[in-house]
Parts: structure tokens; sequence; C-alpha cells
């Protein structure tokens, strides 16, 4: 446990936010630095106990209290561990694993090699260890894109059609793909901003629900024989795979177990940093590994063998709508880059549509702590004009996530961002997401049309208030 | 001649009662005491209150509270501060906002909230030309607030740096440059990089620096000296280059000057230097204490003497001690025991401070 927890501990400045706060329900001797040093009784705070054996607390603990804004990485991540990843491999469970742009980006930079080379040769050592997939999330990320475009048409022409209350709280629309913007909002923020949040699910929980409720029924496998991960540029990912609403109960022909097994869409997220972790676990010698081809099945990857996807590091989700909802509600066709225009800083960017001199669509990037309170205060005082919010906890959005690879020795976080965003398109073809022949067969086959009942079934979530608890308001008193 | 250099007492003007709770700071309207104004001060307090004291000009030459500030926190007020200007009040509190309030007509309205805090917001300052504000707390951050046309704040910093409770912040007097000091032993100093605020420095145990937690800080008049007081029962004199750091050529570090030990016994909670470059110190003791640099002592490189040590200066622990603006040399100190006091400062062989 506590070789873990140093692991863990390593990433811990990466200013992924903000740690484990006094409140949490847990006593965390050793993750909280406890000190008994005397203070003047301010307050009374929590952090006199000594306890000597380490605690262990889940990701569900985690989500329940309202201690925290976001912790993942510093708490025990029991579940979600590359020692579970092994000892599954070891079991000789079906894996299915599903590779994150980012995390590509990532070891590609690490490595000095292609995405695309990257991709081949993790595909080559996954599958000496036992995995019988590797997945991409540009696919499902497509698919949770496509989801949101409609939604965002829905919520647009709602908010134009009626002017009472109800109304109101149907923009801005808020990005619902970062599990730490999604925990703030749940933990600090509450009632008032959910109703904003997109309701569709993230790519990670979509290509979850498509290995779990599609694949294996073609695969003729029950979604709990198969252990599903992903590999995400952030700790947090780990927690959203641990919520309650991923969790389903397993349909089953055999009439014995009806009310017998519940499953997740992931079973476990690593990390970037942890996918490294591995491949110096196994001592594999990364680059002068054999390239082989891609799984087809739910990867972006074309008759050529190009990769493509969209454009933006944390998803491209301000982009995609923008010119979609450009084009559905205004017939206005955006070609070349979209100009977005810095506001504060550059984690904060805005782009407008005009339209008769009249702006009729104004969307942001919003990235990092500070430029989400902003936001966040001008949608709670009700003076904020925008229409859509690609909202990331992290500074410089996703391609920093906190489980990305660190920066080598001499080179500057900056450094660092602007290899990876270079290396994030490298080797990929910018491609419209409605045109995903891959996404177009699972609405033929499966969900049908974006936003039917189906596709609400499986590729939307609901989001839910964390009442505060007792102990932490006894804390806070 | 020097007003200490014939000795000198500490006289109690005032007693000032009306905080039902213990005081924990207070803060002298910056913009009064000179060309007739009225000097006026803030104290906040455990009782959830910020009281506004004016002094009536004489025959009677007493304090009154002209408001009280209620209603709005709903837990203890740690920290208070003016802007430049005078014209607005910051108010810290356990609820985990910050008030803005600002003075109409002698009626002070509270015109903007500042949220985002985990919880306790231990301290608040303005910058020196009142664009920015500053915060921090028990959730171990420090924010940077930008005022914003119509008294709105912009969040333009979340700063996790410290890993402990943040005691106070503190803007330089002339520079945009933040220092803020923590349960973690610490003093950080923060500045703008173009795009983000970066922690360019950290004063720690290492660097000669306090052994426990850092309750207060506060700058000379030319701002090229600091002095931090400590748990560890010190006093640290720290210094920077004035030349350097007013060149806009790079941050210019600060280092150990020296350090004041052996005059204290218990926490000190509280330093502030006067323009006339007094060093005035409030502790657990319940004592005042006086510093002034001695200027015999510069072969053995630069020292501070005590100055004068008032005991029993109120009942309980002294949470903070603060300089007035203007001519006199009066100094305002409150307590875990309720009450403000008013000093002033004389020289005994003038039987005045002047």
């Amino acid at each position: 446990m506590s070789e873990k927890f140093s692991a863990t501990l390593r990433i811990g400045d990466l200013s992924d936010f903000i740690a484990p706060s006094q409140a949490c329900i847990v006593s965390l001797k050793g993750l909280k630095s406890n000190s008994t040093k005397p203070d003047k009784a301010e307050v009374s705070t929590s952090n006199k106990q000594l306890q000597r054996d380490p605690v262990k607390i889940s990701l569900k603990d985690c989500l329940a209290c309202s201690g925290c804004v976001t912790s993942a990485e510093t708490v025990m991540l029991e579940k979600q561990s590359l020692d579970e990843f092994l000892s599954n491999v070891s079991k000789g469970k079906p894996i299915i694993i599903s590779l994150s742009p980012q995390s590509r980006a990532s070891l590609a930079v690490h490595f000095g090699i292609s995405p695309l080379q990257v991709f081949k040769k993790l595909t080559t050592f996954l599958k000496s260890l036992g995995v019988k997939a590797v997945f991409d999330t540009s696919c499902s990320r497509d698919l949770t894109l496509i989801e949101s475009c409609n939604e965002f048409i829905t919520r647009y022409r709602y908010s134009q059609s009626m002017d009472d209350e109800s109304c109101k709280s149907s923009l801005p629309m808020i990005s619902s793909a970062c599990p730490g913007w999604i925990c703030y909002a749940e933990k600090q923020l509450g009632s008032y901003i959910l109703p904003y949040i997109s309701s569709v699910k993230s790519p990670q929980q979509i290509i979850g629900s498509i290995v779990k409720h599609h694949v294996c029924q073609e695969l003729g496998l029950r979604p709990d024989e198969v252990y599903h991960v992903t590999v995400m540029p952030c700790y947090d990912k780990k927690l959203e795979a641990s919520r309650d609403d991923f969790v389903f109960q397993v349909e089953s022909r055999d009439e014995t177990c009806e009310n017998g097994l519940r499953t997740v869409e992931v079973d476990s997220v690593l990390t970037s940093g942890e996918l490294l972790e591995l491949i110096q676990l196994k001592a594999e010698d990364f680059k002068a590994l054999e390239e082989s081809p891609l799984d087809r099945m739910l990867t972006n990857v074309n008759e050529e063998g190009h990769l493509y996807g969209v454009n933006g590091g944390s998803g491209g989700y301000a982009e995609t709508i923008f010119r979609y909802a450009a084009k559905t509600l205004f017939g206005r066709d955006i070609n070349g880059p979209l100009d977005f225009r810095t506001v504060r800083n550059s984690d904060f960017q805005e782009v407008n549509l005009e339209v008769e001199g009249k702006t009729v669509l104004k969307f942001a990037l919003c990235y990092g702590f500070r430029n989400l309170q902003n936001v966040v205060r001008k949608i709670k005082s009700g003076k904020c004009d925008y229409h859509f919010l690609e909202i990331m906890a992290c500074p410089a959005g996703c391609l920093n996530g906190g489980g990305q690879i660190k920066s080598k020795a001499g080179q500057s976080p900056k450094e660092l961002i602007q290899l990876l965003e270079a290396a994030y398109m490298e080797n990929v073809l910018v491609a419209d997401p409605f045109k995903n022949p891959l996404v177009k067969s699972l609405y033929d086959e499966w969900l049908e049309q974006p936003g039917s009942q189906k596709a609400k079934r499986f590729m939307h979530t609901d989001y839910h208030p964390v009442v505060k608890s007792i102990t932490s308001q006894l804390h806070n008193w | 001649m020097e007003l200490y250099e014939g000795g000198c007492d500490l006289k109690l003007l005032e007693t000032l009662e009306g905080h039902s709770d213990r005081v924990w700071s207070l803060a002298w309207n910056p913009a009064t005491g000179a060309s007739g104004t009225p000097l006026v001060f803030a104290s906040c307090s455990g009782d959830k209150t910020v009281r506004i004291w004016e002094h009536t000009p004489s025959p009677s030459a007493t304090w009154t509270c002209k408001a009280i500030l209620e209603d709005t926190h709903t837990r203890t007020v740690r920290s208070c501060a003016w802007s430049p200007s005078g014209k607005l009040l910051a108010t810290a509190s356990f609820d985990a906002t910050t008030a803005i309030w600002e003075n109409v007509g002698g009626d002070y309205e509270c015109v903007s909230t500042l949220e985002g805090h985990e919880n306790e917001v231990k301290s608040v300052s303005w910058n020196a030309s009142g664009t920015l504000l500053a915060t921090c707390g028990r959730d171990k951050s420090v924010w940077i607030w930008e005022m914003q046309p119509g008294n709105e704040f912009e969040c333009v910093s979340v700063l996790q740096g410290h890993t402990q409770d943040v005691k106070m912040v503190q803007w330089h007097p002339s520079t945009d440059v933040l220092f803020s000091c923590s349960y973690d032993n610490t003093i950080k100093v923060w500045a703008d990089d173009d795009d983000d605020w970066q922690c360019v420095q950290t004063l720690g145990e290492p660097n000669n620096g306090h052994s426990s937690t850092v309750w207060a800080l506060t700058f000379n008049a030319s701002g090229d000296k600091m002095v931090t007081c400590s748990d560890d029962l010190t006093l640290k004199i720290w210094e920077t280059d004035n030349v350097q750091m007013h060149s806009g050529d790079g941050y210019a570090p600060w280092r150990h000057l020296c350090t004041l030990t052996g005059y204290h016994d218990r926490t000190i909670f509280s330093v502030h230097w006067s323009s006339g470059g007094i060093i005035a110190s409030g502790a657990a003791d319940d004592a005042i204490r006086f510093f002034v640099g001695n200027k015999d002592g510069l072969a053995d490189g630069p020292s501070y003497k005590l100055l004068l040590k008032k005991e029993k200066a109120h009942d309980m622990d002294i949470n903070s001690v603060q300089w007035s603006p203007g001519e006199k040399r009066l100094l305002a100190s409150v307590s875990d025991d309720g009450v403000i006091k008013i000093w002033e400062l004389v020289s005994l062989s003038t039987g005045n401070g002047y």
C-alpha cells in the first residue's frame, strides 16, 4: 500500500488541482500531512488524529464525500491501479484497452516517435501481455460530439422558443467530458449549475458503453466477462469510471441469475504515466517493438492506414458544436480554422458568430480553475451570455492532464505542452464526426439516430449534487 | 533627536469596547488622518461583525463606533483591509467568503461577495494600486482577484503551493508582488509571469527561515525590507535589492538579514513596521514590543534592538497591532479579550512624540 502511495505522490505536485481537504470523511493518516504542531485555536480542525495503520478509501467513498473537490491523485486507488490490471491479466480474462489520443501524444513525445507508431507498438506490446483488442477513444469521442451537437441544437432552440424561467437553465450548455469539473460542480456548486451540464457521457464512458453493451453482444460474451481498461491523460477519469451511474445490471438470457451480476462500463483506468510504468516494468525496449496493425473495430483509422479525428487537445467540443450549430441553425459553412480570441489569458478563449450584426453564437474554451471560477460566478449571477462552454479543470486542457508523463529534466512545462500539441495532430487527418463510418454503423445497427431513446439510454447520464455530509460540516464548524 | 534616544513610553489613549467576542484584526483607513480628515479604522471579530471607528476631533477627542457591518458574514470575520483610496473595505470570513463594502455617505453597503475558497478565509490584502485583491485560507490556497468596473471581481489566479493553512497575504507596498505566510512555516513570494502567477521564491527553514508557523509579515516604508513573525518566537528581517526591484530587470530575490531572538517567549501573532521605522509586535504573552534599527552596531552588520516592552497591554493574546497613518505615532491593538486599545508611543524626553 505504501509504495503504491508514493507512486501517486510523485504526481501529486502536478497541480491537477485540489488535494483531499481537511473535511475528508476518512482520516487519511499520511495522506494529509498531519502535523501536531500547536496552532492557535482559530477553528476546530480535524488534523489532530493520529492513526498508525494506513486507511483504505475507495473511490466510491470519495464520490460520496463532500469533503474534497477533486482528490483522485492523492487517494489510494485500490481498484484502479497497475497491480489490479496485472492481476486481471494473469487471470486470463479477455481484456480490451481503449487508448485516448492525449495519452498517445504523451507517449509519442516521451519516446520521440510518431503517435501512429506509438499506437501500433502499443498494440504489439499489450497483445503480448494477452490483451484482446486495443481501441481508440477518438472513435467514441465522435459519438460524444454528435450527441452533444444534437443536444446543443435542442437546448438552443428551446432557449429561443420560450421566454420563461425554465428555459434559463438550457444555456449555456457546458461540456461534460472533464471529470474534475463534474466532481467540482457536484460537490462545491450543486444544483444551480448541474442543469447546464451536457447530459452526454464522456468519450471514456461512451466507449465503455459501446464495449459492454454492444461489442460484447457481437462477440457473444457477457459484459462482466470482459475486463475493459481505458488509458487516459487524467487521474480524475478513475473517479468517473467509479460512478454509480455507470454501473449496470447484466441482462442475462440465463434465467438463473436474473438479479445477479452488476458490472461497469470501464473496469479500470490507467493514466499515460501508469502505462509508461507498465512498459518499463516489463523492461520493453518500446521503440524497438514491431508495429502491429490497429484494431479497426473501434479505432479512427481509414483504409489507407491514416488516423483521423477532430481538432483540439481537449476534445474539440466547442469547435465541433460551433461549426455544426452555425450550419444547422444559421446555414453558415465555416471554412478554415475558427477565430478563437484570447480573452483574459491563453486558457480563456472565445469565438462568436454574427448574423446581421447580431451575435448569435458565443462559445468559449475555459481551462483551469481560475477561469472556471469566473464563468461559474457569471452563471450564478445570471450574467453569463455564452451559449456553450468547453470547461476543463486543468490549465491548458487535457493534454496537460495530471496523468500525463512528466516533463524531462530541463524541459519546462510550457515546452512540453507545445510538443504535445504538435504531436497530438501529427498523423491525424481532421475529419467530421458525422462522417465517421464506425459511428454511422453504430447508429445504424444499434442506436438508431442521435438523441433517440436508445442513444439517451446508453450515451447520456445524470448529475447529482453531493449533499454536505454532517462530518464535513462538523469539521468546517 | 530621535524619539528613542531619551527613552519612551506607550501611553494608553483609549479602550474601545463593543465586540462581543475576540477581536481578530483591524485596519486603518489609509485615506484618513491627513488634511483634516479624522482617522478611521475597521475592526473585525469572532462575533461575525465588523465595526468602523472614527476619531472625533477635540475637545473630547474620543473614538466612536460609526457603523456595524453585520448580517452578511455568517461566521468569524478574520481579517479586513481598506483599498488604497479608502473607499472600499474587504472583509475575509470563516464562512468561506470575502465581502467588499463600499462607503456610501457613511453607510457601508456590501457591493460584492467573493466566493471560491473551500472553507475559512484567513486574510485579505489590496495591492498598491487597488486593482488586485489577494485572499488566502485554510484550504491552503492563495487567490488573486482583479477588480472590474461595477464592483465586479474576476479571479485571475488560484495558487497552490503552501502545504498547510495560509495565515496571511500581503502585497508589497509598491510593486505587484504578493507575499503569503503559512502554518507550513514558509513565506512564499508570488509574481506575475505574463500569463499566470507563479511562486518565485520560498523563504523556509533552509534559507534561515522560521521553524514554526509564520503568522504575519510587514514591510518598511521603502519596501526593501520585510519583517516576519512566528510561532518559533522570533522576528526575522529580510531584505532585497531596491534598485533591481524597481528597474523591472527581473525578480529581485529576498534574503535573510537577521533574526530577533530572545525577546519573545510566546507565539508572535502580529507585526507591523511604522513609516518612521519602528517595528511593533503583538504576542500571545499579552505584551506589545517595539524594535528599532540599532545604529551603533553597524560593525557587526545590521541589528535591531528592543526599544520598549509593554507588559499586560491586554488581558489575553494580542492578535493584531497596527500603526495609524498620519503624523502621530498611534498604534491600535486588538485581542482575544474583546477590546481594542489605542496607544501613543511618546518620547520621555519631550513628553510627546514629535
